[in-house]
């Protein structure tokens, strides 16, 4: 039928013939979703495992918390442990991507989040590895943003507001955009009870590890460990911190002055912020160190995450290379905690969980650190980084004059 | 009979042409539905919710939520271009002299069929790599309606075959069967598993970047051939290797702004704009450019196929001359439709 004179006829069908040959013949049906074992944790904790040991010891675990907490698709939550979570919220955001009859939508966590975060909520997703920070894996139960010291959980607000603005210069996607659907404001609430569900589930798998490893009777631990970590969640709203109002509208002259003491706060050993920061606060710091996420499965593991014969062999659990986390350059004014300086305070005041940056050492009693009033300072230095002082005006700030405005 | 102004050919070629234009939005609608996970927003097949799929209330769909505003908009409009599918296969019939390009009307239509179906499957498996596999066929069966409209043109009439060396169209050819490649890796970085390893996936956008790499370069290599003014054979390839420069520049840009709108700049340092900038999470701009950037990946299969199709077939620089001013002299073609016979008609090329 088809001519020689028209060879890119030819392949064009065959190519279409393949196509429809592929989807009815290379299994195209769905598989139920299941938590992937956190089999890098295992190899961590012990090294002299064999492949096929880390991969049992894994799955053990893995089993005993899908008792549990259920699988992707029917995740479930213990009645005995305290009661953190929206189950029927956790359930809209579980399963796969679409609406039922009644036109409610399900899945929320594969539609939006799981590309980067993986079904697990490990930071495993298809794109992590090409991505500048990795995602964040909450199994840790670490998370970087957020109101309450290093140490405690976060607050259900302070996931909200994360999925609300997101993480500028990151992957994190801002969805408040979106917030103008009722629907979708209810969606942010759902996400947020899902990522506590993910990390709750994901730090009673990397205890009940560590109970196997210790060779304690992990079926009876698991529920304690669940009860501990699940505590620690419900805990969280009465560690967190409201920082108070700050100046946004200075006298030229006391700002300046606020500023050179800021300045002096930031360059004095007792902070060591230059270390990181570097003296000019553009990052240049001599100071480099890696987060927590990599510290897990490397330092504490006895594995230079700076040799690559050292890290290489753990690929094959899962690790991605090894990336330092760099000291922000804060001349660029991009806080991804908030541009607010509001939020500076709070990232001063609390750290950074999970990453080199500390929080600052307060002064109390006899003990040597910073007052309430140099924080301020040391706020409005960093703040001016960003926001130059031109003579005779106060930096134009209109988004913190709005915030504390609706404070 | 078989003149390149019969009206009746004419007809054949506006058919193929509308039902193409048509099927261009079909595939950006196609990604939307992608860009916005929205294959899943109406759960029941061929229905809607319930209804019959033109039944269902315009009010529920127009204000609805977006994703079910998309995919059944995605569904109306296939609906639609399978109608004019139909439409082109009665008036290919009926009009179209060549048999090889009737049958080739109703392998379009089964494939737009059968592109339905798979939609179908999709929704009724609840099956991702069905999805995948939508979306690598959907641009196929694009470019199989844009054959049909570039063979029922009036140019391809007037054109034989190229006889001797066909460089360029070697060249157009490996173009083609690239971008189609490049279509499938694309296709799967935008339907990607959660169960893929992050390293499978970096192997993929490699492999894309790889391929769009090859594409460009085989993209400027046609630009310079065909502007060699030595060469007056190349002439009339001018504007599809015009409008693939176009578009792989374009694309190109728009790769880079989609990976930008999905996962913000790797460079995020270099300037406070960079550095600040945060991804809007199924937003609007980003939902266009990352929707454009698949859309224009058809494009760059048709434009391809469009080079290869001129580069197969020459038409003669005097005849093409000829052909021009007898169309200005409005010649009748009256007699030569009267003595019309489909049966009489020859199967083949030419």
């Amino acid at each position: 039928m088809f001519s020689k004179q028209i060879p890119p006829l030819n392949s064009f069908f065959l190519l279409l013939l393949a196509l429809w040959a592929s989807a009815f013949f290379s299994g195209c049906t769905p598989q139920e979703a299941s938590f992937r074992p956190n089999e890098l944790h295992v190899a961590s904790l012990s090294q002299d495992s064999t492949d096929q040991q880390v991969s049992e010891l894994a799955k053990t675990a893995s089993n005993h918390v899908e008792e549990l907490f259920g699988t992707p698709d029917s995740p479930k939550w213990p009645s005995e442990i305290a009661d953190i979570v929206d189950m029927v919220k956790v359930k809209r955001s579980a399963g796969p991507v679409g609406r039922d009859k009644s036109k409610v939508e399900y899945g929320l966590f594969r539609k939006h989040c799981v590309q980067c975060h993986g079904t697990t909520g490990d930071g495993q997703g298809p794109a992590a590895a090409l991505l500048a920070p990795y995602p964040r894996d909450f199994r840790r139960g670490s998370f970087k943003f957020k109101s309450t010291p290093i140490g405690k959980k976060p607050t259900h607000s302070d996931l909200v507001r994360t999925l609300e603005k997101g993480l500028p210069g990151t992957g994190m996607p801002a969805f408040g955009t979106l917030n103008h659907s009722v629907e979708f404001a209810e969606d942010i609430d759902a996400l947020a009870h899902y990522v506590r569900y993910l990390s709750v589930r994901g730090e009673v798998e990397r205890r009940v590890i560590s109970a196997i490893v210790n060779q304690e009777n992990a079926a009876e631990q698991a529920k304690i460990i669940a009860s501990k970590v699940a505590e620690s969640w419900a805990m969280a709203d009465s560690f967190s911190v409201k920082p108070p109002r700050l100046i946004t509208t200075w006298v030229p002259e006391d700002q300046t002055a606020a500023i050179e003491r800021g300045k002096a706060i930031f360059l004095s050993e007792l902070t060591a912020c230059s270390k990181c920061h570097g003296k000019l606060g553009d990052g240049n710091g001599t100071s480099q160190d890696y987060d927590e996420w990599t510290k897990d499965w490397t330092i504490r593991a006895g594995i230079d995450p700076n040799k690559k014969a050292e890290w290489k062999p753990m690929k094959r659990f899962g690790a991605l290379k090894p990336v330092l986390d760099s000291a922000r350059n804060l001349t660029l004014g991009a806080f991804r905690g908030g541009e607010t300086r509001e939020d500076v305070y709070l990232r001063i005041v609390l750290g950074i969980e999970g990453s080199p940056m500390p929080a600052i050492a307060r002064k109390e009693n006899d003990n040597p650190g910073i007052t309430e009033e140099g924080i301020r300072d040391l706020v409005e230095y960093v703040y001016s980084l960003s926001n130059p002082v031109t003579s005779g005006a106060a930096p134009s700030n209109e988004k913190g004059a709005e915030h504390e405005q609706s404070n | 009979m078989n003149s390149p102004t019969n009206p009746r050919h004419a007809l054949v070629y506006l058919a193929a042409a509308l039902v193409t234009v048509l099927t261009f939005p079909l595939i950006w609608l196609g990604g939307l539905v992608t860009t916005h996970d929205a294959g899943m927003a109406v759960p029941d097949w061929p229905g809607t919710f319930g209804y019959n799929l033109f039944l269902y209330p315009i009010s529920a769909w127009v204000y609805g939520p977006f994703d079910l505003f998309v995919e059944h908009g995605h569904r109306l409009l296939a609906s639609v271009v399978g109608l004019f599918a139909i439409v082109l296969c009665v008036i290919a019939y009926r009009n179209e002299s060549r048999g090889w390009l009737v049958k080739v009307c109703f392998l379009f239509l089964g494939a737009i069929i059968a592109q339905g179906v798979l939609g179908g499957v999709r929704v009724l498996l609840d099956a991702r790599t069905i999805a995948m596999i939508h979306g690598c066929s959907g641009p196929l069966v694009f470019a199989l309606g844009s054959f049909i409209a570039m063979a029922s043109s009036k140019r391809w009439r007037l054109a034989s075959p190229k006889t001797g060396s066909n460089g360029l169209g070697r060249v157009a050819v490996m173009l083609l069967v690239v971008s189609i490649g490049q279509l499938f890796v694309g296709a799967h970085l935008r339907h990607s598993l959660p169960t893929w390893r992050p390293l499978f996936f970096m192997s993929l956008v490699h492999t894309h970047l790889l391929m769009a790499t090859l594409i460009l370069l085989a993209v400027l290599y046609i630009a310079v051939l065909v502007r060699n003014s030595a060469n007056s054979d190349n002439r009339e390839l001018r504007t599809p290797a015009n409008a693939l420069l176009v578009i792989v520049i374009l694309q190109i840009l728009l790769g880079f702004a989609t990976w930008v709108a999905n996962y913000a700049t790797p460079w995020v340092e270099l300037t406070p704009w960079l550095a600040k900038y945060t991804v809007q999470g199924k937003g609007f701009w980003e939902s266009m450019i990352v929707t454009g950037h698949q859309a224009t990946g058809s494009l760059l299969i048709v434009c391809s196929l469009w080079l290869a199709c001129r580069a197969y077939r020459r038409v003669p620089v005097e005849q093409s001359a000829e052909h021009s001013l007898a169309s200005l002299s409005n010649e009748s073609e009256s007699t030569a439709r009267k003595s019309f016979r489909p049966e009489s008609v020859s199967v083949g090329v030419e």
